[in-house]
């Protein structure tokens, strides 16, 4: 039978799933689909002091502390999709028949994690992307899962073809499901095989051992108002203790818990044959109880430290772009960032690769980034333009951003927020280069920034960008016929990075001048625009007509 | 030739009078004479398009009963009927809808889309004005699994390339495009549309010379039908606009595509100025290598006004 518990485990998880999934799928978003990720006290915590801020959005994390404070670590056992999937991976890679040893100290780590993230984020830095449990568990369904669950979906699809030709569902012949596809999946992939793998030594091995989180959790956890509560009943059989999946108990006398390491999920309770424990409000006197295991006050500062001084070597890295820009500044060559990002050292330290973007970007050219923008800017989401544009009518990155490092912009303001500018390469250019008749990036391009003009000495016309109408969004990139790299490129130049303010008003201010075709609008150019320029794209002149 | 091969071959010649004597190649003979190469009806979309089609013979003399049929509209860029960069949806409903009468099995409208897929369907009004033929007939197959490597015998610059399927299967190839401009092949008409009929199009611009390239696609996409939509004619700017639109009114419909073509682009202003079909390069190619005839001033043309 499956336990309340269990009930509540998966109903979580399938609401975690779907409102990623609808990140994925829509393109329009009233509910606040980055839910969970606001659940994570440590994503948040570390968050708002790594950025220096505060926001109404991290209320909810604020919550699962303050429930934590009373209900001990239910978040953990209840809630977590990390949790949950753990457990899920338990059922299938636990030991058969071997009991897995108490792992004992080595759960001391996840307040070391925490200490270290905790020192870096005191200098602006955030490292909270390698081990905040919501950061990861996203990136897992949604960069992993996701492209998999799609690739074979499409491939069924493919199989089942000629079965639905045969009975005529034209529908299902023609459907097809676009794969997307996702950089560093590698860590990803090591990282949970390492996660499940570890399941071998004990359940619940990241839950116990490293998360830092549950170690915040735990923090607040020690004396909770429900707690476990064991009676005089007990023969100390030693059963509760074994099956513990947090170790909370002591094995020698089962009387005993660790109230912060507990997760309430109960599995005491139910297998205890004197139904001896409960889990009751403190009222009840409790003569059994024992500190847990803390950090010395060495250990703590010496992981806090350790945090603060890789993130030194971050902040003095060559890449890193800390104070103002200028000369000597070498910023990451060719990195753009998603429309309304932050600038740099806001984004980074605001942004907690959790994938959620990149998950949910319809055209998949948000991508996260190894070593591009050096180790502070792991898995940060950049803009893969040769992969696909980036749609001037789209803010889904912005929507779903649980930190808001990339803005969530109106639609006007999202079309005047210029991610860079394109630049042609003309010794790859086709027209330009081999005189091939080609005008794709003038066809694909929504701001109508590429310009073809008759060059002396060139048979056919050949594209020029202008600058000011130019967004940055890399559909010219994208499309450009040219093999490998685009003969034309959107570089960061132009880009517009602002913690507040309008685009639009900054753009005008540049002397920008953007506007999108409409996407279904009458517009017509004006009369004579496209005039007395002496020719007729694509046509030849009449003594070469052959009649 | 000895006296055996010289009787035989008599022999043949005089089957074949009795057979045309007979009336067995008789009605084609007197169909040539009476049905003009070229249709060209002023009306409104649907009533022009449907008169058109009748002036060449009517629908039965293109598609069979039980015949699959593929129609190739422009449908590539998510603008509405009026901007003139996707066929007028009344044109693809009528030609649809006379596939049907004159008794084709299945009747499907194709397009492989440059824009978001779902977004051209839905804005250039093609799928909902075929809706009430059937709702299972506009499709935009863009998956490679829905395409087959194709040999091209007679290419000159592109010798194979990957075709949809279900034009492949088909008995019957109608070209619907839109009347337009396009800066790279000078006007985007019945044999610049086949380009949405394979899987990789950008290889034509970069590797092999777009206008020969053309010519040699239309080599195995000889379209049975041509119906151009002339209705908006997208004068400048194409193939995307927006551009200076002039609203002509016009179906042009012919069985020859490369005369088709070539009618348009000599009936219609293109940036402002009167061009020569031969100063289209691939519709002069064409013409040349025998693929249709861009003489129109030599062809029977019949022109009416609804």
């Amino acid at each position: 039978m499956i336990t309340f518990r269990r009930a509540v485990q998966i109903f979580s998880l399938i609401l975690f799933l779907l409102l990623l999934t609808l990140a994925v799928l829509s393109t329009d978003t009233p509910t606040p689909l980055d839910l969970f990720l606001l659940l994570d006290p440590v994503l948040i915590a570390l968050t708002a002091i790594s950025a220096r801020i505060l926001a109404v959005a991290f209320i909810p994390a604020f919550l699962v502390l303050l429930v934590t404070l009373f209900f001990g670590r239910i978040f953990c056992g209840y809630m977590c999709p990390m949790g949950t999937t753990l457990d899920g991976g338990d059922k299938l890679f636990r030991p058969q028949g071997k009991k897995r040893p108490q792992t004992g100290k080595l759960s001391l780590l996840k307040y070391i994690v925490l200490f270290f993230l905790l020192g870096a984020s005191i200098l602006g830095v955030s490292f909270v992307f390698v081990a905040a449990p919501l950061s990861l568990i996203t990136r897992f369904y949604g960069l992993l899962v996701h492209p998999v669950l799609a690739f074979f979906s499409n491939e069924t699809l493919v199989l089942i073809q000629p079965l639905a030709e045969w009975f005529g569902m034209d529908t299902l012949m023609f459907m097809r499901i676009t794969t997307p596809r996702f950089a560093t999946q590698l860590f990803v992939l090591a990282f949970f095989i390492a996660l499940f793998v570890l399941a071998r030594v004990s359940p619940r091995f990241w839950c116990r051992n490293l998360c830092p989180s549950g170690a915040l959790m735990a923090l607040v956890s020690r004396k909770p108002l429900i707690r476990r509560f064991v009676s005089d009943d007990c023969t100390e059989c030693g059963k509760c203790a074994h099956s513990c999946p947090m170790a909370a108990i002591i094995t020698d006398d089962p009387h005993i818990t660790l109230h912060e390491e507990c997760i309430v999920c109960r599995t005491c309770q139910n297998i205890c044959p004197e139904n001896a424990i409960s889990f009751n409000g403190v009222k009840v006197e409790n003569t059994y109880e024992k500190k847990g295991l803390s950090l010395t006050r060495r250990q703590f500062i010496y992981s806090g430290l350790a945090g603060a001084a890789t993130a030194t070597v971050g902040l003095t890295g060559l890449n890193s772009v800390y104070g103002k820009p200028g000369p000597g500044q070498v910023a990451p060559y060719g990195l753009i960032r998603p429309p309304g990002a932050l600038p740099e050292m806001d984004f980074l330290a605001q942004c907690v690769r959790c994938g959620e973007c990149m998950a949910a970007c319809p055209t998949n050219t948000l991508q996260p980034i190894w070593l591009d923008a050096g180790f502070m800017g792991l898995f940060s989401p950049a803009l893969n333009l040769r992969r696909s544009y980036c749609s001037p009518e789209c803010n889904m990155c912005g929507e779903v951003c649980p930190t808001d490092a990339t803005r969530r912009l109106s639609l006007n303001e999202r079309m005047w927020a210029k991610t860079g500018t394109a630049v042609i390469f003309r010794r790859k250019c086709l027209a330009w280069e081999q005189q091939k008749s080609c005008m794709v990036c003038d066809e694909v391009c929504p701001y109508k920034a590429v310009e073809f003009i008759k060059e002396p000495g060139n048979r056919v016309p050949v594209p020029q960008v202008h600058e000011e109408k130019c967004a940055g969004c890399g559909d010219c990139e994208h499309c450009c016929p040219v093999q490998n790299q685009s003969a034309i490129v959107v570089t960061p130049m132009g880009g517009i990075r602002m913690s507040e303010g309008s685009y639009v008003e900054e753009g005008k201010n540049q002397g920008l001048n953007l506007s999108i075709r409409p996407k279904s609008a009458y517009d017509p150019r004006p009369e004579g625009e496209d005039w007395g320029k002496g020719f007729a794209p694509g046509f030849e002149d009449d003594n070469s007509g052959g009649d | 030739m000895n006296r055996r091969e010289f009787l035989k071959c008599q022999a043949t010649g005089l089957l074949w009078m009795l057979a045309g004597g007979s009336g067995i190649l008789l009605p084609k003979r007197i169909m040539a004479g009476t049905v003009p190469d070229l249709a060209v009806v002023k009306g409104n979309p649907a009533a022009a398009t449907r008169a058109a089609v009748e002036l060449l013979g009517g629908m039965k003399q293109f598609v069979k009963p039980g015949n699959r049929v593929v129609i190739k509209p422009n449908m590539s860029f998510p603008s509405p009927p009026e901007r003139a960069s996707n066929t007028h949806p009344e044109v693809v409903r009528v030609i649809a809808a006379m596939c049907k009468e004159a008794g084709a099995d299945r009747i499907l409208v194709l397009d492989h889309t440059l824009a978001p897929e779902e977004l051209c369907m839905e804005n250039s009004g093609i799928r909902e004005a075929c809706k009430p033929i059937s709702d299972k007939m506009v499709f935009t197959p863009s998956d490679e699994s829905l395409y087959k490597a194709t040999n091209i015998p007679n290419g000159m610059s592109m010798t194979r390339t990957d075709i949809m399927n279900e034009v492949l299967k088909s008995d019957v190839l109608i070209a619907a495009p839109v009347a337009k401009s396009h800066s790279s092949a000078g006007v985007s008409l019945s044999m610049k549309g086949m380009m949405g009929l394979i899987y990789n199009r950008r290889v034509m611009h970069w590797r092999f010379d777009l206008h020969t390239s053309i010519v040699d696609l239309c080599t195995v996409l000889k379209a049975d039908l041509t119906v151009i939509d002339g209705t908006r004619v997208l004068s400048t700017n194409g193939p995307r606009g927006p551009g200076k639109v002039l609203n002509k009114n016009t179906i042009i419909a012919s069985k020859d595509m490369v005369a088709a073509d070539a009618y348009a682009v000599s009936a219609f202003e293109w940036y402002g100025k009167r061009f020569k079909p031969g100063q289209v390069r691939h519709i002069r190619e064409a013409h040349d290598r025998g693929l249709g005839r861009m003489d129109v001033e030599n062809l029977k043309i019949k022109a009416i006004n609804l």
